[in-house]
């Protein structure tokens, strides 16, 4: 944990406080429809699959594989200084949801897509947790 | 499922193109650039500012209604108006629209073009070129993006060719191969910002910047402004210029997201593409040369595939087998494309689209025998697709 973390701060929209609300208790949040029993993320009222409103926030395994993923070797935001390359990836998560992280714990060269991950809860700031992934 | 229209066939024409200064243009401001490539595209047609009743355009994203910007330097009253937001989707859609605005009687003559001064606005200091060109992509307000250093379209697209390299086993080599064609297009083009020859070698070489893509996989940072005048084919016939027919269009949006399903691999230009050849009544097969949406090597490839000028997952082999050469089996970005040409969300390839139709070029840029093109509009934030088929008289 950090006092002087100089990266960018995430800024909620009201929608998906549930989300921030878990990461910080280390849960992993996404919605669920409640009729076709489809997950998605980012939120939204309605289940992006059947359009159904019955729809609830759970709490996913964690555990997924990336679908993609990029390589910065170039400084965007100062916050990063020193740690080019670094890797973004899109997770695939086993419930079907896909999100946007950070891939750690293994040298950027050996990432690949398809790949198994699971989430790991990085406390950055006393405010703030960010789940990142990691190889299984 | 959609049925295009297809009454609309050759009813209506591009009758001027015209293009303003390219690169680096200090002291002029968006609006300035796009002034100049109207009046141009005005001249080009033999028509004035007093002819035209239509506007449609797009400038910097930050100022509000452009357009009303545009008929104040202008000094013109129109019947039809509006700026459009669709990414580099715009702009072909910008000519549908207007086709659909002069059939449905709501004008006659409509200016479609867009300017920018990303150049100028990137390099005025330092802080700007930071700011700028790591643009969080706000596909979801400040969140999901940023946190993670996820910044600028280049990580967006990039995470669509390391999908396709993958699943169909791409190569960055194959991806070099589009950067070495169009800039051979641009070397042919006096205008055009890049006019240095490259390799294959070259491209290897460029240092990474967001993997899988490198510098020279990249679209150009420019000032830079396109404008055509779209009017009924009728009309068109008494005015200076050999009418370019507009022979069908379509659009395809995938706003469910570029991370859901086969997005990333399977673009709006499929269902896009569709339409715009059902309009037209010609198949892949018809078409003489693309301008084809090049904010990043990797669309190109996969926009290919998805027009249907190759299989799913053979985009690689094709772009490497010189189809894209003025002499090859697909002439495509005849001017040099957004990487070696200069970058208006595809503007310019529209523009470059009507002036091989309308025939003015010498043999060394003319594409041979050219008399049906395809140009696509890609962007909105990667998932959306505008399509237009443009055929000679």
């Amino acid at each position: 944990m950090s006092d002087n973390y100089k990266k960018a701060m995430p800024v909620p929209g009201p929608e998906s406080v549930p989300f921030w609300e878990g990461a910080k208790n280390h849960q992993l949040m996404a919605q669920k429809c409640l009729r076709c029993h489809h997950h998605w993320f980012p939120p939204s009222s309605v289940c992006t699959s059947c359009g159904s409103r019955d729809i609830e926030w759970v709490v996913l395994s964690g555990k997924g594989t990336v679908f993609s993923f990029v390589v910065f070797h170039r400084l965007y935001h100062k916050g990063w200084d020193g740690e080019i390359p670094y890797v973004v990836g899109v997770i695939e998560l086993k419930e079907g949801a896909r999100m946007l992280s950070n891939i750690i714990g293994v040298p950027v060269e050996n990432v690949k897509c398809d790949m198994p991950v699971e989430v790991v809860f990085d406390d950055v700031t006393e405010k703030l947790t960010l789940p990142k992934f990691k190889p299984v | 499922m959609i049925e295009p229209s297809t009454h609309l066939r050759d009813k209506y024409a591009l009758v001027g193109a015209g293009h303003s200064k390219l690169g680096k243009v200090p002291g002029v401001s968006a609006q300035g650039l796009l002034e100049e490539a109207m009046l141009n595209a005005l001249d080009d047609a033999g028509l004035t500012t007093r002819e035209v009743d239509g506007l449609i355009c797009r400038g910097p994203d930050e100022i509000y209604t452009f357009h009303q910007v545009m008929g104040e330097r202008l000094g013109i009253d129109v019947s039809f108006s509006t700026t459009l937001t669709n990414g580099g989707a715009s702009q072909v859609m910008g000519v549908a629209l207007a086709a659909m605005a002069i059939d449905a009687g709501m004008a006659s003559c409509v200016l479609v073009g867009y300017g920018r001064d990303n150049w100028s606005r990137v390099h005025a200091n330092k802080e700007n070129h930071m700011r700028s060109s790591g643009r969080p992509q706000q596909m979801y307000g400040m969140e999901f993006g940023p946190e993670f250093g996820y910044y600028g379209a280049i990580a967006a697209h990039g995470f669509g060719a390391q999908r396709h390299m993958h699943e169909y086993g791409t190569t960055r080599e194959q991806f070099g191969a589009i950067s070495v064609a169009f800039r051979d297009h641009a070397i042919k083009n006096p205008d055009a910002v890049m006019q240095k020859p490259l390799t294959i070698e070259d491209y290897l070489a460029g240092r990474m910047i967001v993997e899988p893509f490198s510098l020279f996989d990249c679209s150009l940072q420019t000032d830079a402004a396109g404008a055509v005048v779209v009017t009924s084919t009728e009309r068109a016939k008494d005015l200076r210029q050999k009418p370019v027919l507009i022979k069908g269009f379509g659009t395809g949006n995938n706003i469910s997201g570029w991370f859901n399903d086969n997005n990333m691999t399977h673009t709006g230009a499929i269902q896009s593409g569709k339409a715009a050849y059902k309009m037209a009544g010609v198949s892949p097969m018809d078409i003489d040369y693309a301008q084809i949406y090049d904010c990043f090597t990797y669309m190109v490839l996969v926009q290919l595939e998805d027009y249907g000028f190759c299989k799913k997952g053979e985009g690689g082999e094709f772009v490497s087998s010189g189809a894209l050469a003025l002499d090859g089996i697909l002439p495509t970005n005849t001017s040099g494309g957004q990487l070696s040409e200069a970058h208006v969300e595809g503007m310019l390839q529209i523009v470059e689209g009507v002036r091989q139709l309308q025939g003015i070029y010498g043999p060394k840029r003319q594409v041979p025998n050219a008399e049906i093109g395809l140009v696509s509009g890609h962007g909105g934030n990667t998932v959306c697709e505008s399509t237009l088929i443009l055929g000679a008289m």
